[in-house]
């Protein structure tokens, strides 16, 4: 049992809707607004590649939640220690975000949990965000009572960001930490690195936090000599 | 008693002055406080809010608890649990007699309150009616009309999202418009089984029989889960003659027809054809326009009947995925305040058309029919004109025609070089057969769900 109170079910800080590049998302992010403040669709279903912020989006969901004095529980199922229990009288909470649920497909019990899950957040009234990597029809799941559900309420792709919203929704995020990212530098870190969003913001925190130790300003030079490239 | 809640209220109180907002709600909020004698119990919801409260704050709970009352608190208890006993057995109430001539309605005398659980929206005037389903709907009514009378039990069965919770549903609403004092329970098998488990922990299974037992109409959903659970299974099956014994109703659905269940008990499975067994096939086109627009309609939006078309040819499958096409057109026209049109409708479901357009191919049909009919691919291309292999064949090409754009000529090229008219003369007779075969009848339907899901 310890092993699982290791659970991250917490939330990142800076995951919120403010500090979401928005690009050509804004009307998930409308939506998903809506839902956390209890007043949109009761169920949203969202899908796009890794990085492409499911995963923030979720999460800002409960922090938003949370300031409108709502309750709410982020359950990421890719987390290896979790068995279906976690979903029990979860529909007691008024925003229940289940994030990663490709983690779960196919495997029978999970699926019927959820599905079961589904239904009894249904019946509550209360507000259910899904996220995964594929629509509902693409996600290998074996039950197709879970699988019309998922498809039932309304879908959202999360497209990736164009080349030119990268470097943007890197320059929020430097500004929202404080230090200032030129184009240049943006540009440079696009070209040489890997460009998912996932890696390129912490890509940025390494930065953010060695230019404050060496009390240095970002320049290619710097990075440079940081990233070892 | 009410110092002990008073207490709690105080130590919660102090905790979200402590804890983050986030950490608050999701860990202290959902405890329920019961009490227990002298002592309080605190009830977490599952096993991992327990650990986690008991790993990260029980010790400062009980610290609390200790200075809030001076060095003197109550025993305090963490239990993984939750003070509401059933769902759907509640409070208890005497509520007023029924009147009713015949056995149906009488349990109502006398009976507790409950909560029946049917959801008022679904009735039958916003079912939509058509080919696939008119024969589960008539059955419904009927049933409706004379519970406990004329086929006891219903049995309602068919793929995902086709509507058998709705007739359900309808059932319940069109009994207690017309007996408001019957007693109606309309629950998914899951809850039957959690109800029962949570009685036996309780201690409280005899209530649970007789409130189960003492039903006027019983209504419960998707019964395959009851697969592998064996005293579920026993409890059913008691409760389940009773009430047949008794004269009150039993509704039952499924997804597959009863004989197929796998995982209940035989018995079981031969009570369940004791009445009346009903399918409802996927909609065919013309319904699932129809369903589109009803919907529509329903929400006060207005969309053109070559909208409603385009959406009905693509997305197949079943309603529920209708509707949820629809929940995005709707949401997407809200955003942009755009004109519902065809064009809209292609970007706004770009995704979802892909797909199926991806799905159902040509080569896509020939293999799932190959694999249904257990023959070889290669086998329907080639020229063998074997019963065993020309009809596989026959329904291969007409589920091209169905469920493909392609042309005759093309679906005849795919299928080794034939003519078109081979592909014409494989369609109607298809068609014919459907009408007077009824193996073939549910070859079709089972081929259109596999290819469509």
């Amino acid at each position: 049992m310890s092993t699982q109170l290791a659970l991250p079910l917490g939330l990142r800080d800076d995951a919120t809707f403010d500090n979401f590049f928005l690009s050509t998302n804004q009307h998930c992010v409308s939506a998903l607004r809506a839902c956390a403040s209890g007043e949109g669709y009761p169920f949203i279903y969202i899908w796009g590649q890794q990085g492409s912020g499911r995963s923030h989006l979720l999460q800002a969901a409960c922090h938003l939640a949370t300031q409108k004095n709502r309750s709410s529980v982020y359950v990421p199922l890719g987390t290896p220690e979790l068995t279906p229990h976690i979903l029990q009288n979860l529909e007691q909470m008024n925003l229940v975000c289940v994030d990663d649920i490709d983690a779960i497909a196919q495997d029978k019990q999970w699926e019927e949990a959820l599905f079961h899950f589904y239904n009894n957040m249904r019946e509550s009234g209360q507000t259910l965000l899904i996220a995964g990597r594929n629509p509902p029809q693409r996600l290998g799941l074996n039950l197709p009572d879970l699988v019309s559900r998922l498809a039932w309420g309304v879908v959202f792709q999360l497209h990736p960001l164009s080349d030119e919203d990268k470097l943007a929704a890197l320059k929020l995020r430097a500004d929202q930490r404080g230090f200032a990212l030129t184009d240049e530098v943006g540009q440079f870190l696009l070209r040489r690195c890997p460009r998912d969003m996932i890696q390129l913001f912490a890509l940025l925190e390494t930065l953010d936090r060695a230019s404050l130790q060496a009390q240095r300003k970002l320049t290619i030079p710097f990075v440079k000599t940081v990233l070892g490239v | 008693m009410s110092t002990s809640i008073s207490l709690w209220q105080q130590c919660a109180d102090h905790l979200q002055s402590e804890l983050t907002p986030q950490e608050f709600n999701t860990w202290i909020r959902p405890l329920q406080v019961e009490l227990k004698n002298e002592s309080i119990c605190l009830l977490a919801p599952n096993r991992f809010v327990r650990e986690w409260v008991k790993k990260k704050y029980f010790d400062e709970i009980i610290e609390l608890f200790k200075r809030f009352t001076q060095g003197n608190p109550p025993k305090l208890f963490l239990e993984e649990g939750t003070t509401i006993v059933s769902p759907v057995m509640v409070a208890t109430q005497e509520r007023p007699k029924a009147q009713s001539s015949q056995n149906f309605g009488k349990a109502s005398d006398l009976i507790p309150d409950y909560q029946n659980n049917i959801n008022a929206l679904f009735n039958f005037d916003n079912f939509v009616e058509g080919k696939s389903n008119q024969l589960a709907r008539a059955a419904a009514t009927q049933v409706a009309q004379n519970p406990g009378v004329s086929y006891n039990p219903l049995f309602i069965y068919g793929g995902v999202g086709l509507g058998k919770t709705h007739l359900m549903h309808a059932i319940g609403n069109l009994i207690l418009a017309e007996r408001p004092n019957a007693k109606v329970v309309y629950l998914h098998s899951e809850r039957f089984v959690a109800d029962m488990v949570r009685a036996l922990q309780s201690n409280m299974i005899n209530e649970f029989k007789r409130f189960y037992r003492s039903v006027d109409a019983l209504l419960i959903d998707d019964i395959q889960f009851f697969a592998g659970k064996e005293r579920s299974q026993e409890e059913f099956f008691h409760t389940f003659n009773a009430l047949l014994e008794g004269q009150r109703q039993v509704i039952l659905t499924s997804d597959r027809y009863p004989k197929e269940i796998n995982g209940v008990e035989e018995r079981l499975k031969s009570r369940f054809g004791w009445g009346l067994t009903v399918a409802i096939e996927p909609p065919e086109l013309e319904t699932r326009v129809a369903i589109l627009m009803s919907k529509a309609e329903k929400v006060g939006i207005v969309i053109p009947y070559e909208v409603a078309f385009f959406i009905a040819k693509r997305v197949r499958s079943n309603v529920r995925e209708l509707e949820g096409a629809l929940k995005r057109v709707m949401a997407n026209a809200h955003f942009t305040g755009k004109e519902i049109t065809t064009e809209f409708v292609r970007e706004a479901l770009k995704d979802l058309l892909a797909l199926q357009d991806k799905l159902v191919t040509i080569e896509n049909i020939q293999k799932t029919t190959a694999e249904y009919f257990k023959v070889k691919v290669s086998d329907l291309l080639s020229k063998r004109r074997s019963r065993s292999v020309a009809r596989p064949r026959q329904v291969a090409m007409a589920l091209a025609k169905e469920l493909t754009n392609h042309s005759l000529p093309e679906i005849g090229e795919a299928f080794g070089g034939r003519d078109h008219t081979t592909v014409i003369h494989a369609c109607r007779l298809i068609k014919e057969l459907q009408q007077t075969n009824a193996n073939m009848q549910e070859d079709w339907a089972n081929l259109l769900r596999l290819l469509s899901n």
